[in-house]
């Protein structure tokens, strides 16, 4: 075998308090995909971070085709041929798609930018993915899997003999992933090497040929060939015990009972069209479509906080108004898990209890407002215990958790709140097989107690294993409703073909 | 220069020449002509030369997402101590006015070090900076005003005139040019924007912020320096109340320009037309009489209507494109052959 | 996950980082180099203690720059900034003045009008933060100058020398009144103290108890920490960035109030001195410029240190200049504290509870502020 194109040994890496990286090993050869794998907080993006010089390590080496580097910081990375697409968006918005791709070394000419050669130099990056646009577009013009792409254009842009991504899945459809991967093929074909984060086994059984797996920090499997290691037995490393398969629960909905949410022919000023749904309690009813569809912007508008123009929205059978998810929540029972955990789930820098007793204080509060705080920690208490809520104590910051735990933080503060109708927006996105099985298992416990329940995701399969109808959104219409059978070939076949059915024809 | 600017801030220049040219016109009527005389077309453009120098020493610390309130301080400051070396030390006039420049920039530089050493928000910083020096500026003329005649060559620039236009203000002029060219032209310009828009992608990208925010704040300090060597060089003696009155109109001529507070754009033009803007309230206030509060309260309201009115324009424009997009939409439900009219119109 | 720990163990954590995190507070900080200070002052200047002629004047201003630093404090909770505090003190003052000048109103009454006066200013900033969206920065700074165009014409068209200058009864006793005056049972209390204080001292304890206890304090936390987040948790939140801004004005004006009361006129001028130390006290004192965390401990300690330096530099017949130089000064300086307690705070799991749940509930807002 020939020398490894980049390979880190023992590498060990603390943040204060917790030991991100133990001795960790990893060994990326040229024309292989190589996957990175390992739960919520297993340190995949810190070892990515350390590859690319953000963060230095407390000890440990890495060597780039054989010759040990220390980066310092990222533009050395850069230089040495590394490629990076990190876990989150990092894009100038202000400036356009060119400038965000050549940031890091600008063309020059006489000492000052060569705007020509700038965007130039662009279209060439953007036309190896495929990727149609305008290098002049501002950034703030697209969308984020559309930056996305942008990011993975600027990873192309200096001789890249490396290409790290973490999760470059994680929001952008299927069709863009689909883009996504035949670029990665190719670059494997030109024989570079491609480390790929995911939590998306399915893709990663698709594309990848070797295999690494992360627990707590340190490497459980390294450097494995894929086709070794079957489905089952990888997420049993990752988890570190064997886990046993879902089993799926006999749900039947009471179609007697009257839905006590209903949509009738409604216009939003979002930009929905005639769109009609209702769901009733103890039902889960899924709103499937592709990234910018509406659905997000559809339960804004249940919210108030798009204004529904015509048409009628219903709850318990009566015209509801509602102008904020305040009063969606104390006048209707309506409640919202949004799809951004970190911007708008969760308050980062505050308390546990804080986070989720949030929406539970004007049933706490006494005379004058006063709040007790036993009575605030009791609560709190028996929503982290009944969502299994890993946490050091009631008082740790809600930033300091892994993404799973401030998705369940997110989600106990609404349960907290007690609604009868719940709204959840992508639940699952960036979270890790063994985490995003107990959010089906408690999704399924809270629609047995019969809560009305309007799930929107983006992930089929997820739709299919949860929802008991799918309503298919297009383009801001409502493409059609269909009970689901569970049975994922026929029922994809059918949501694919809605889709198509109400794509305009030319 | 290419300017090629998007739509929305096209129409914003528009308004702004618009409100200077009916401004100037009103000024024009009202004072029977006179305004558009010689003498008072002179004045208007020598008073110009400040609004429009702190104007830009503002937008330079609002690209990087900083603000700099010592602008005023340090203009007052550079001013004062250049006037007490020349009238009281003996020192020649013109390195009076170097000093101005290098009392400007390290001040500035002061500001941006400490912002980036004690990492402490620059608003506190430059709030402590500017009551440092506010101190420094009084002791250093008390409350005595020390004439120009001590600087005769120096204050004859101050009058003098270049194709018709008085010095300083083209001097201004040259300055903003070289800043907007900076800002287009130069990475260092590049990066300051990218470090004000985004400080974590801009530290990916191989872009130090903290460069950026000395460089920034140098910069800001420096060009405050110059407006305080333009004072130095016009007004007919210098005080303790040199730079007093710049905080609102630094801030005017940037935001009004169309810079945006947390950080990511300049605006050049738009600092200098809203300069223009600036000036002309304070020929009114000359005008007709009235008592200089009154120009803040102007400058003030100007300020919040500009703002408020660039988000209700947002608001209105996303709100226009739902409502185009809904039409499509049912369209596409109730009469699908039609769909494609509306999509059409909806492209537009 | 290694954050977890068994409860015994984090017990004992806790208990460590306590101790040292009360160290290192900024609060401990600021009490060490205030008796510090007093040490210095007392050796040097043994005069310095007379009661009337110096406590006395420093716990005035003290009580009426705390409340100057509370209005700041406010604001500063929802992640914004008032940069009109001063003229919204003048503002409030002015309300005063005219209700004892013009319509012969009695002090409380008059009093009232001013705090109505204030609030209204403040929601009026408020309403129009929330409703177009603009930077606080830019509203306050707008409004701080229509302010100071619009008080001084009020003062020169409706009174001839510019002040008003009627006194009601009562005036005198809260503006100079001190515990001497105060007289029960044939014992009257000490010069030292102004009557002053407990106004001052009731409204602390009241802002402090919205913070700690309430759920309005909790969601005025939770709307500086994320305002967007806060929105989607079903907290209003324009209504509590109007209500945080009326309060704040009310303060504002409170303090403009108190300031007149003990110079015995009401002037345009008044307020002029607020701004810089409005930021200095909850700065200093802890509270986070980016919101969702303040100190009102700290708050009242980061004021009591920049009067004392003050009162300090003038017993040592420091001049005016001199004074602004220092407060510059100390405003840097003292301020690394609050760089180094950023820092501690983004630190992860070994964070200290803000709250420890072992401590008196009551005595919360008092020992370590509110958190979010
Ligand atoms: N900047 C930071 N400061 C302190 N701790 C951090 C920081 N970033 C990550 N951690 C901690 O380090 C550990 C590893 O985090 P990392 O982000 O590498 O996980 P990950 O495997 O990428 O997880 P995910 O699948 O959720 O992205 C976690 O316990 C996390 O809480
Ligand atoms: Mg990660």
């Amino acid at each position: 075998m020939s020398t490894p194109i980049l390979q880190a040994r023992n590498v060990t890496k603390t943040y204060p308090g917790v030991k991100a990286l133990d001795n960790v090993n990893l060994t990326l050869a040229g024309g292989e995909i190589h996957a990175l794998l390992g739960e919520n907080g297993a340190g995949k993006s810190t070892l990515i971070k350390y590859l690319t010089g953000v963060h230095t390590a407390d000890s440990g080496s890495l060597l780039i085709s054989g010759a040990e580097q220390t980066f310092s910081n990222p533009s050395e990375s850069t230089e040495a041929g590394v490629g990076v697409v990190h876990q989150e968006r990092n894009v100038i918005r202000e400036f356009t798609v060119a400038e965000n791709i050549v940031l890091s070394r600008t063309p020059k000419k006489f000492g000052f930018i060569d705007w020509k050669k700038v965007n130039s130099e662009a279209s060439r990056c953007l036309a190896m993915l495929d990727f149609d646009i305008d290098p002049s577009t501002p950034i703030s013009k697209l969308s984020s899997a559309q930056i996305q792409l942008v990011e993975i254009a600027r990873a192309l842009y200096t001789d890249t003999k490396v290409l790290l991504l973490d999760e470059p899945t994680a929001s952008i459809s299927d069709a863009e992933a689909a883009k996504l991967f035949k670029v990665i093929h190719r670059l494997k074909d030109d024989g570079a090497a491609i480390l790929f984060v995911s939590h998306k086994l399915d893709e990663v059984y698709a594309h990848c040929d070797t295999v690494t797996v992360l627990r707590d920090g340190k490497t459980v499997l390294s450097d494995a060939a894929l086709a070794d290691h079957p489905h089952d037995e990888i997420v049993n490393i990752m988890v570190g015990r064997s886990l046993a398969s879902l089993v799926t629960p006999e749900r039947s909905v009471n179609t007697a009972v009257d839905p006590v949410l209903e949509l009738r022919n409604v216009t939003t000023t979002a930009g929905h069209g005639g769109i009609s749904l209702d769901v009733r309690p103890g039902e889960i009813l899924g709103l499937y479509g592709l990234v910018g569809a509406g659905r997000t912007e559809l339960a804004h508008a249940i919210l108030g906080r798009e204004r529904i123009t015509e048409g009628e929205l219903l709850v318990n059978g009566k015209p509801a108004k509602i102008r904020s998810v305040k009063d969606a929540l104390h006048d209707y029972g309506i409640g919202y898990v949004t799809e951004s955990r970190k911007e708008e789930g969760v308050f980062l820098d505050a308390n546990i209890t804080r986070n989720i007793a949030a929406t539970t204080w004007g049933k706490l509060a006494g005379p004058l407002g006063v709040v007790k705080v036993s009575d605030e920690r009791a609560l709190v208490e028996k929503y982290v215990q009944e969502l299994g809520i890993r946490i050091s104590s009631q008082d740790q910051l809600a930033g300091q958790l892994s993404g799973g735990n401030q998705q369940k933080v997110s989600l106990a503060k609404w349960l907290a709140a007690d609604p009868k109708i719940l709204i959840i927006d992508e639940p699952t996105i960036g979270i890790d097989v063994r985490t995003k099985r107990s959010f089906y298992e408690l999704i399924w416990g809270l629609a047995d107690q019969g809560l009305a329940i309007l799930l929107i995701s983006s992930d089929l399969a997820e739709m299919i294993t949860l929802a008991d109808r799918i309503a298919v959104m297009d383009s801001f219409t409502l493409a059609g409703t269909v009970e689901n059978t569970r049975h994922y070939d026929s029922m994809s076949q059918d949501v694919i073909r809605l889709i198509h059915a109400k794509a305009p024809s030319h | 220069m290419k300017l090629k600017l998007p739509a929305s801030l096209g129409s914003q220049y528009l308004v702004l020449l618009a409100t200077i040219v009916i401004g100037a016109v009103v000024l024009g009527i009202s004072s029977g002509g006179n305004f558009f005389g010689p003498v008072s077309m002179q004045t208007f453009f020598q008073f110009l030369a400040v609004p429009i120098l702190i104007g830009l020493a503002q937008m330079i610390t609002l690209a990087v997402g900083q603000l700099n309130l010592a602008i005023g301080a340090i203009g007052g400051v550079s001013a004062c101590l250049a006037a007490v070396m020349v009238a009281d030390w003996g020192f020649n006039p013109w390195l009076g006015a170097l000093v101005c420049l290098v009392v400007g920039a390290v001040a500035g530089l002061a500001n941006g070090i400490l912002v980036v050493v004690t990492k402490i928000n620059g608003f506190i910083v430059t709030l402590a900076t500017m009551t440092v020096l506010l101190g420094v500026q009084y002791a250093l003329v008390n409350t005595r005003t020390i004439s120009a005649d001590n600087w005769k060559p120096v204050a004859a620039l101050g009058k003098a005139s270049v194709l018709g236009l008085p010095a300083i203000f083209v001097i201004a002029i040259v300055v903003a040019v070289l800043v907007g060219l900076a800002f287009k032209y130069t990475t260092t310009g590049r990066h300051l924007l990218a470090s004000g828009d985004n400080e974590h992608a801009a530290t990916l990208a191989g872009i130090s912020n903290d460069r950026s925010l000395t460089i920034a704040h140098g910069a800001s300090g420096l060009i405050a320096g110059f407006a305080g060597f333009v004072s130095f060089a016009s007004l007919p003696g210098v005080n303790q109340s040199v730079g007093g009155d710049w905080l609102l109109s630094s801030f005017a001529a940037p935001i009004i320009g169309g810079v945006s507070l947390t950080g990511g754009t300049v605006a050049v033009f738009g600092t200098v037309l809203a300069a223009f803007v600036v000036r002309l309230v304070d020929s009114a206030r000359a005008e007709f009489q009235l008592a200089p509060a009154w120009v803040n309260l102007v400058i003030g309201a100007v300020i919040l209507g500009t703002v408020a009115l660039g988000r209700l324009r947002e608001n209105r424009e996303s709100t226009k494109a739902g409502m185009l997009r809904a039409r499509v939409a049912t369209h596409r439900i109730n009469a699908p052959h039609m769909a494609e009219t509306a999509a059409k119109e909806a492209s537009l | 996950m290694s954050n977890e720990t068994s409860p015994a163990g984090a017990a004992k954590r806790r208990q460590g980082i306590d101790f040292k995190r009360y160290l290192t507070s900024p609060q401990f900080f600021l009490v060490l180099i205030i008796v510090v200070l007093v040490g210095i002052i007392g050796s040097a200047k043994p005069n310095a203690f007379n009661g009337a002629f110096v406590i006395a004047p420093l716990l005035t201003s003290v009580a009426i720059f705390t409340i100057v630093g509370l209005a700041q404090m406010m604001v500063l909770s929802i992640g914004q900034m008032n940069i009109a505090v001063g003229n919204m003190a003048a503002f409030g003052a002015m309300f005063t003045g005219l209700a004892f000048d013009l319509w012969k109103m009695p002090f409380i009454a008059g009093l009232l009008v001013g705090l109505v006066a204030g609030a209204l200013i403040g929601a009026l900033t408020g309403w129009i933060i929330a409703k177009t969206g603009v930077n606080s920065f830019i509203v306050t700074l707008a409004m701080s100058f229509a302010l100071l165009g619009l008080i001084p014409t009020v003062y020169t068209t409706l009174s001839p020398g510019s002040a008003f200058t009627a006194k009601p009864e009562g005036m005198e006793f809260l503006g100079r009144g001190t515990f001497l005056d105060v007289c029960m049972a044939g014992y009257c209390g000490p010069a030292a103290i102004p009557v002053m204080v407990v106004p001052v001292l009731l409204v602390v304890l009241l802002v402090g108890g919205l913070y700690s206890k309430t759920k309005l304090g909790r969601e005025i936390l939770l709307t500086g920490a994320n305002i967007k987040a806060a929105e989607l948790s079903a907290i209003p939140t324009n209504k509590r960035v109007v209500l945080v801004h009326a309060i704040s004005g009310a303060l504002a004006a409170f303090a403009g109030i108190l300031l007149a009361t003990s110079t015995g006129s009401f002037t345009p001028a008044i307020g002029n001195e607020f701004m810089l130390q409005s930021f200095l006290g909850p700065i200093l004192g802890g509270t986070l410029l980016a919101g969702g965390y303040i100190s009102v401990t700290g708050t009242f300690l980061g004021i009591t240190l920049a009067l004392l330096i003050r009162r300090g530099l003038e017993l040592f017949g420091a001049g005016i200049e001199m004074l602004n130089v220092f407060l510059g000064l100390i405003l840097l300086v003292a301020l690394s504290a609050e760089r180094i307690r950023t820092v501690r705070r983004r630190k992860p799991a070994e964070l200290p509870s803000e709250t420890p749940p072992d401590q008196p509930a009551d005595r919360q807002a008092l020992s370590s502020g509110a958190t979010a």
